[in-house]
């Protein structure tokens, strides 16, 4: 009896889209798959998921201990850190204009100009720089990344749907890449994918964020959100087909079991191995569904995740 | 004299002391009433006997009650909608402002408590083609001259026996009950009329099957009244429509079957929430169940008195009276607990009421007439669909209809001549023209069409009436928000630009708005007509919860909305509702235009044929038995479906091809300019 043919056709496939250029010693390609994650005998994965490690212009008071005792030193110079990223195998720095925060130091246009630039010196990685999330000062800093990082071709974000317009604008205006989040529903993911296009960036400039939650904090549903963005966009569906980076080391390490080891269960075990699992774990589940970039923050689930997709790739 | 805000006094009650009496004068009436001091300026307005618009229940989140305090010292607990310049000037919130010393106020915009139907609502609506009567054939209420002989010793039959003796013999009618008020006149009119009176007789029937056949005069017959003589009496019924928004009433002469007048006023309720579920959980309490069927009451006998008054009639005169609503508005009008109603697994009290007495409902018409509610089908589908089902039309054909009443609620019914399926969703007062900052009711001066120029952004209006503009109604709405979607000046997810170059688009006290008519040139002069950023944002979640609903409805049958065969839309839009817009902000489907017709206030029209027609009474009873509900919030399609909609006019382009098209072909246009 002859096996049943299971191949898929899709009709439509992931946008392809570079991160880097001009300085930048290596460039980054993400997306351009034309079947679901890693389902090599069914059609092409032409790019392995990225690992982006997760830099602050400002030394991080809420992160773990364990992060902190991961990292060193580096935490208190961005340069320093992305360097030492970049030493311990990241493909892009995602660069996080925290001080920017009108309470956590309310620093300005300039300064983020002088950080990106000291940035970019420090090492050949394409950039994501991230705002610190709050309206105004998100509209000054990515405006002056944008403008200072003019033909590294970088992502910036997060353009939201409350607040797209300026950033889109500097994407546009500089050559570079735009980060659209929007909170975990395929309509609303469509929808500022919509808007952002309307303003006539083109489709090779978009990136997605469709959120994530960690493991046991939502991970299933956002995983079927981008299993359905991702069914959609191989179905056809032009406005979803863009690639996917999700800040998976933001949600794992403010997860309680990441982040303290106080009061919990012994059952629970090492500390340092549980949380380290968590983040990896979350990564390589949302690989599994369609992510394109992760964004993580300690160096041994970096290494763990790097491994897994290697063998995830192997069949390419 | 200076204003000031005493933020110290006189907020309730100061211990020990009993407030003073302070008088306030309200213009432009010149009426002056007195209060104790720490009053709200709305309970001295109500007092005056005048009123506000008070359209979120008097919580201070409309800004609708605006007055400006001319003279006097208050305290403004609230100052929502209102600039630190204009509470400079003495504007203040009537639901939301307490009056501490006599004082001189002027009420702006004073929307009168009634108003006249206008447009096509009133007579060329009624009478529709696809409704099988002649509205005269077989009223509720018929009069009928009778020669009774009079007694004797050999035949000393009591009186009623000996008219119902007549009645059978001269008309064929059996088995009449009286009623205690005809009893009690009819010696007295027998004997006045010399022997000759005028019976009033209600017809009722007891199933279907009989009444579809209104010759036949098996049924049940009741003596409401009687009178001596043969001059015909005053015939006259009462249909009203209590919409969770808005009550409207159509007096009609029963012998003729015509309309003689037609009034709507907001419905009373308003005051303790603006849609069905807030009454339901404020009547939680009966003596607050009390209070919202008597707040209904109040209203629908404010119609009925003003008509009657008008017509110079007496409550007598109405014989019968139809009351369509629904679910919600049904229970509370009869006094009935709708806990249930907003409790999984939502079921009403009943889905088929009785016939109640209009004096145990204490409503302004002759004691013995009987009130007849439409039936529900559901929790959140009754009398006013089963009602409009019928005005529709789309039980007559095999054709695929889809029904959509648009109001706070949006219900909806899909079908044909065999099968019928509802559902409903909430959609919120906005298309009635409530809830917006210069929202009103498609009354005079509402402006009810819009066209903004795409290249000066500059807007030209037409109002109800060709008056001028005093406010947007829901067409206007619709219309407005087609074509700030058509000319980018708002984006597709209903902000506002800041980018657009003109200065109608400012940043207001609810984010940025759009000035569509200048203070200047608005009837009142005072304030400009604007549709903010919250406004459209209300607006997007009304047309996503109808279009979502629709999609749902549609796909339960496992049919797609574009299988529709016709639209036919209910809906308190006045003269019409501009298709071509309603398409644009995906509220309707994107369909041939001619596939739609617009019907006006279907329910209203429901229950007016209910009134003068026993055929279209029993085929409302027989749409509502045939009908099936589905329960939205029970179907976990529906929120998908509305986060879908949630966007101008669809987050899936390719189900309005027409709306990208006209688009694509406005970019070209103005990018030629």
């Amino acid at each position: 009896m002859a096996v049943p043919e299971v191949k898929e056709k899709y009709a439509g496939r992931i946008q392809e889209v570079t991160l880097g250029a001009g300085s930048r010693g290596k460039t980054v390609a993400i997306g351009g798959e034309s079947t679901l994650p890693f389902l090599h005998f069914e059609g092409t994965v032409a790019n392995r998921p990225a690992i982006a490690i997760e830099v602050s212009d400002r030394e991080p008071d809420d992160w773990s201990p364990l992060l902190k005792e991961a990292w060193g030193d580096v935490m208190g110079d961005p340069a320093k850190w992305a360097a030492k990223a970049e030493e311990l195998g990241a493909d892009v720095i995602a660069l996080s204009l925290d001080s920017a925060h009108p309470e956590r130091g309310n620093t300005g246009a300039d300064d983020a100009r002088k950080t990106v630039r000291k940035v970019l010196e420090a090492t050949t990685l394409p950039l994501i720089v991230y705002g610190p999330g709050q309206k105004d000062k998100d509209n000054e800093v990515l405006v002056a990344a944008a403008e200072e990082a003019k033909g590294e071709r970088i992502a910036i974000g997060n353009a939201e749907e409350k607040n797209y317009r300026t950033i889109v604008a500097a994407a546009l205006a500089n050559d570079q890449v735009v980060i659209a989040k929007s909170p975990m529903d395929v309509n609303l993911a469509k929808q500022l994918n919509v808007l952002i296009g309307d303003m006539g960036i083109p489709k090779d400039r978009i990136i997605m964020d469709p959120t994530t939650g960690a493991l046991g904090y939502g991970v299933e549903y956002s995983y079927s959100v981008m299993e359905r963005v991702r069914l959609a966009a191989l179905g056809g569906d032009a406005t979803l087909q863009q690639p996917m980076v999700l800040t998976v080391g933001y949600e794992a390490w403010r997860t309680k079991e990441a982040r303290t080891n106080d009061e919990v269960p012994q059952e629970w075990g090492d500390w340092a191995q549980r949380a380290i699992l968590w983040e990896a774990n979350t990564a390589i589940t949302l690989v599994n569904t369609g992510a394109n970039l992760l964004v993580l923050r300690h160096p041994q689930s970096v290494a763990l995740v790097r491994k897994a997709i290697d063998r995830l790739m192997a069949g390419a | 004299m200076p204003l000031s805000d005493d933020t110290a006094l006189l907020d309730g009650t100061t211990a020990g002391a009993q407030a003073p009496d302070v008088a306030v004068r309200l213009e432009p009436a010149g009426v002056t009433v007195t209060v104790p001091a720490g009053s709200l300026l709305e309970d001295a307005i109500s007092k005056a006997g005048l009123r506000v618009a008070l359209p979120c229940g008097g919580q201070g989140r409309c800004g609708r009650c605006v007055v400006q305090v001319k003279e006097g010292s208050v305290r403004r607990r609230s100052t929502v909608r209102l600039g630190a310049e204009q509470i400079e000037e003495g504007y203040a919130l009537a639901c939301q402002t307490l009056v501490n010393s006599d004082a001189v106020v002027l009420l702006i915009d004073a929307e009168p408590r009634q108003e006249r139907i206008v447009g096509g609502d009133l007579a060329d609506k009624v009478a529709r083609e696809s409704v099988p009567c002649d509205r005269r054939r077989a009223p509720v209420v018929s009069a009928y001259r009778v020669v009774v002989p009079p007694p004797d010793m050999a035949d000393n039959t009591p009186d009623f026996e000996r008219l119902q003796r007549e009645m059978a013999l001269q008309y064929g009618i059996r088995r009449i009950t009286p009623s205690l008020t005809a009893l009690a006149r009819l010696p007295e009119s027998l004997r006045n009329g010399e022997w000759t009176v005028t019976a009033v007789i209600e017809q009722r029937d007891p199933d279907v099957a009989l009444a579809l056949d209104p010759t036949d005069s098996a049924g049940s017959y009741r003596l409401l009244d009687v009178f001596p003589g043969d001059q015909p009496p005053r015939l006259y019924g009462a249909a009203i429509d209590i919409g969770t928004t808005t009550v409207v009433a159509y007096l009609t002469d029963l012998a003729t079957g015509e309309v003689v007048d037609g009034l709507s006023a907001y419905n009373d309720q308003i005051a303790r929430g603006e849609d069905v579920i807030s009454r339901i959980i404020y009547g939680k309490q009966l003596a607050r169940r009390v209070e919202l069927r008597e707040r209904v009451v109040g209203t629908m006998n404010g119609l009925l008195d003003e008509m009657l008054s008008r017509k110079r009639l007496t409550r007598d005169d109405i014989l019968a009276v139809v009351v369509a609503g629904n679910t919600t508005m049904t229970h509370l009008f009869l006094g009935l607990d709708p806990a249930n109603i907003r409790l999984e697994p939502y079921v009403g009290a009943a889905g088929k009421f009785p016939l109640v007495p209009a004096s145990t409902l204490s409503l302004h018409v002759h004691p013995e007439a009987l009130v007849d509610c439409m039936p529900a089908v559901g929790a959140y589908v009754g009398g006013d669909i089963t009602a409009g089902a019928l005005i529709s039309g789309m039980t007559e054909g095999e054709e695929i209809a889809l029904f959509l009443d648009i109001g706070t609620n949006g219900e909806m019914v899909l079908g044909n001549n065999e099968w019928l399926i509802s559902c409903a969703c909430s959609a919120g007062p906005g298309f009635e023209g409530a809830g917006a900052s210069s929202g009103m009711r498609a009354v005079r001066g509402a402006i009810e069409e819009v066209w903004i120029d795409p290249v000066t952004f500059e807007p030209t209006v037409t109002t109800i009436g060709g008056d001028v503009p005093r406010g947007i109604c829901g067409s206007g709405m619709i219309s407005l928000m087609g074509e700030l979607m058509m000319t980018g000046i708002i984006n597709k997810s209903g902000r506002i630009s800041p980018d657009i170059p003109t200065k109608r688009i400012r940043e207001g006290h609810n984010g940025l708005e759009y000035v569509v008519v200048w203070a200047d040139d608005t009837a009142t002069g005072e304030r400009d007509i604007i549709l903010d950023d919250t406004d459209i944002i209300n607006l997007l979640r009304a047309k996503a919860a109808i279009y979502a609903g629709a999609a749902v409805l549609c796909e339960s049958v496992g049919l797609s909305i574009t299988d529709v065969d016709r639209v036919l839309i209910g809906g308190s839009f006045g003269k019409h509702i501009d298709v071509e817009k309603a398409i644009q902000i995906g509220l309707l489907p994107d369909l041939p235009w001619d596939r739609f017709s617009y019907l006006g206030n279907t329910s209203l029209q429901g229950a007016y044929h209910a009134l003068v027609c026993r055929t279209c009474r029993a085929e409302i009873e027989d749409i509502a038995s045939k009908m099936t509900y589905l329960e939205l919030s029970a179907d976990n399609r529906f929120m998908d479906a509305f986060t879908s909609a949630l966007f101008l006019p669809h987050t899936d382009e390719s189900l309005f091809p027409s709306v990208q098209q006209s688009l694509e072909a406005r970019k070209q246009g103005v990018s030629a300019v």
